[in-house]
């Protein structure tokens, strides 16, 4: 078994350093100046070793202090009961949630699915002996901690040295039912999708350890001895059934399915991915269209992805009304309120930019178009030329821009009743530039999208992103409506400013696309 | 008809894929692309395709001895992973290249007959493409086009997928285009080539060079293919 997991952690690593080396590569001039023989590099490949043991320490520790500062330590201000008891009862009932939600073992990580699935590592020994692994890495990356914030807190010693064993008996146990469950229903749980009955179990636990202390109720370090005798003694009952369970490999085969496996990795192009998007496609092949040609072509595109587009922009509306009418309602009761309310949408259009920017569904409509229609179409040549690449342009514009602008013209209008309704402008231009401005700039935002995919299309045949610049564009424009976030500017220069941008914006755009995308909209090679 | 490559050179990093690419192939023919793995097929159909620039040289079509540029409408690529759309109907899909290429298409027939003529069954017409095994698909990217009717058709170890009665209807269909079209068909399979293609064409070590197979038989062919695949 330690010669199996000896294998496993060398396997692991290798692939680490590569993608240490790849990413290294993936920046556009030292791509230029270093070539695919960077993998054979002895001196690279010890610097990308060390980065990744150095990794795997420090991955020990980070993960464990975060959580005990931000999930335990930090809420104990809320309450006004005993810290050292609130630390006990936060940690006792969240390591109740952890262990349902993360058991290792049934991860479907890329890991094992490289050593169990592709190299066809024992399934048993390999599963066992980094199952063990983790549970040492566990120990060790969660006892300074315990100590750490125990110490501070004044919690009993012996309950500071215990809490990661508690943990350590909760994960057993837990694992062991996983497998009394598979052994009964033959049916492993994958748990990156974990049952209702598991979140309604989390939900539960969070609810008993946020909750509870509010009204001044904790469990004590006596209770929690009880409970942890307890955990301890299943605990080690778990750890021999664990131990003597036979049939891992059937179980990982069950688990470690590709759509498993990459479905955490949205960016990963693979088989999966393209699985995710075929998802979206609806059956109903009832939806028909009496266009012709690319019309005829888009029309059907757009039917059978519903989900994504119309109904994802009708949920939107919903929230956006269900958000204004709340405004509203608390602008007529409170007065405050609704001075407040008025001050704030005389100069806070540029955050708006962001808002735009978060609700437009170009970014994720464009990617769908690749995945399902252009990623098979453009293997055709026929569909590349002008006429046809132009025409479809079109068509989706006109559906990118139409879809977007529901809820855009809710926002808009919303806006602009809100400014009347919570006391006015002097300026009755304000309501015109407010509505325009947001139209505008989802306009802006359909065409930014859109324009960038013809003139970049960054994935290649097998749906991996090829284009540094893509990423590059894609970033800035996040950050750029991210910055937007901390100016304030009153509507009317703000306004104007926008308007005049987007629609200068647009026509450049459109103009470099009609120009450029019949030579530019290609896969990547 | 002729589609003449004149001294197409592509590289990717250091390694030279095609070096001197220099030929001409004539229409009415079906010319076997034979190449071992990593010799570079693909890499020429997605110069030809202008999938990928090329670093030097020159692809053109020379009509009746006028010379002039490959178009889009000019050329179909038949991948060997075959690609559809999948939220289409074969129906649908039919319908969509019939109305693009209408002006080019001549005697077109009712979307039934070229399933007929592709045999598929009337019960897979209306379902979505999404559905259809991996050789059904191949059928519907054959034939799709093969409908636009381009003048070089580029088959990239197409038949493969098939069964063998389907491998063998296909092969009927093509020789039975062949006679307008410049068919050129990559394949690691050489009794497939020997049997379908009218001339072997080898890339190796960059270049592209015919086997000359007339008055040898079979099996001195063969090993013909074989020493010149063989040859580093």
């Amino acid at each position: 078994m330690i010669r199996t997991f000896i294998t496993s952690f060398k396997l692991k690593n290798t692939y680490r350093a590569n993608s240490i080396i790849y990413s290294i590569k993936q920046f556009p001039i030292i791509r230029k100046i270093l070539l695919n023989s960077l993998y054979k590099n002895r001196g690279l490949k010890i610097f990308a070793n060390i980065v990744s043991i150095l990794w795997e320490i420090i991955s020990i520790f980070i993960g464990k202090i975060i959580y005990i500062a931000a999930m335990i330590f930090m809420a104990l201000s809320w309450y006004k009961t005993n810290s050292a008891d609130t630390f006990i009862h936060l940690f006792t009932f969240l390591t109740f949630a952890g262990g349902v939600l993360n058991t290792y073992m049934l991860n479907p990580t890329k890991d094992k699915y490289y050593a169990i699935i592709l190299m066809n590592i024992d399934a048993r020994k390999y599963g066992l002996s980094n199952y063990y692994y983790q549970l040492i890495k566990l120990v060790v990356g969660f006892l300074p901690f315990t100590i750490l914030f125990g110490m501070i807190l004044g919690v009993p010693l012996w309950v500071q040295i215990i809490l990661p064993f508690f943990i350590l008996a909760i994960k057993l146990i837990v694992m062991n039912y996983c497998i009394y469950d598979f052994k009964k229903t033959n049916k492993a749980s994958n748990e990156n999708l974990p049952t209702k009955f598991v979140w309604g179990f989390v939900g539960i636990c969070l609810l008993l350890a946020y909750g509870l202390p509010a009204i001044n109720i904790t469990i004590n370090a006596t209770i929690f001895l009880y409970l942890c005798m307890i955990a301890i003694l299943l605990g080690m009952y778990s750890l021999v059934k664990i131990h003597n369970f036979k049939d891992y490999r059937k179980m990982y085969k069950q688990i470690l399915t590709e759509s498993n496996v990459y479905m955490q990795e949205k960016n990963t192009g693979t088989q999966a991915m393209k699985d995710i998007s075929l998802k979206q496609i609806e059956l109903d092949k009832n939806y028909t269209s009496n266009k012709s040609g690319f019309a005829y072509f888009h029309d059907l595109f757009v039917k059978r992805h519903r989900k994504i587009l119309t109904k994802a922009v009708k949920k939107q509306s919903v929230i956006i009304l269900a958000i204004f009418l709340a405004i509203i309602i608390g602008i007529q009761i409170n007065h405050e309120f609704r001075v407040k309310t008025n001050e704030i949408l005389m100069v806070y259009l540029p955050y708006f930019v962001f808002i735009m920017y978060c609700i437009n569904r170009s970014s994720s409509v464009t990617q769908a178009m690749f995945m399902n229609c252009d990623h098979s179409m453009l293997t055709y040549r026929i569909y590349r030329t002008p006429k046809v690449i132009l025409g479809i342009f079109k068509e989706r514009l006109k559906t990118l821009i139409s879809i977007n602008i529901l809820p855009a013209t809710l926002i808009g209008l919303g806006l602009a009743l809100l400014l009347y309704l919570s006391g006015g402008t002097d300026n009755p231009l304000n309501y015109i530039i407010l509505f325009v401005s947001i139209i505008a700039m989802s306009i802006f935002f359909s065409v930014h999208y859109l324009v960038m995919y013809y003139l970049l299309q960054p994935y290649n045949v097998n749906t991996e992103i090829k284009s540094s610049t893509y990423k590059a564009v894609q970033a800035i424009t996040y950050f750029v409506c991210w910055y937007m976030i901390q100016i304030k500017l009153p509507i009317f220069s703000f306004g104007i400013a926008i308007i005049i941008f987007c629609i200068a914006y647009s026509l450049i755009s459109l103009f470099l696309a009609y120009k450029y995308a019949p030579k530019t909209f290609k896969l990547r090679v | 008809m002729k589609l003449i490559i004149k001294n197409l050179k592509k590289h990717f990093d250091k390694k030279e894929v095609l070096k001197n690419i220099d030929f001409e192939f004539e229409e009415g023919k079906i010319y076997g692309l034979l190449g071992r793995n990593g010799a570079g097929k693909t890499t020429l159909f997605n110069c030809l395709n202008e999938d990928i620039k090329i670093d030097a040289g020159e692809f053109y079509i020379e009509d009746n001895n006028q010379k002039r540029k490959m178009e889009a409408e000019d050329i179909g690529y038949v991948l060997s992973t075959p690609n559809v759309p999948e939220f289409l109907t074969a129906r649908e899909f039919l319908k969509f290249f019939i109305d693009i290429n209408k002006k080019r298409i001549k005697n077109e027939k009712t979307i039934d007959e070229y399933f007929d003529f592709m045999k598929i069954e009337e019960e897979d017409r209306d379902r979505l493409l999404k559905d259809y095994s991996h050789g059904m698909k191949n059928k519907m990217q054959i034939l799709v086009n093969m409908i636009a009717n381009p003048n070089v058709l580029l088959l990239d170890e197409p038949l493969t997928s098939f069964d063998v009665v389907v491998a063998e209807e296909m092969k009927q269909m093509l020789r039975e285009i062949k006679k307008d079209h410049i068919i050129i068909f990559s394949t690691h399979i050489m009794e497939l080539a020997l049997d379908l293609c009218d001339e072997i064409v080898i890339l190796n070590k960059g270049i592209l060079e015919e086997i000359d197979k007339n008055n040898i038989d079979n099996a001195h062919l063969k090993n013909k293919i074989i020493e010149a695949l063989k040859e580093e």
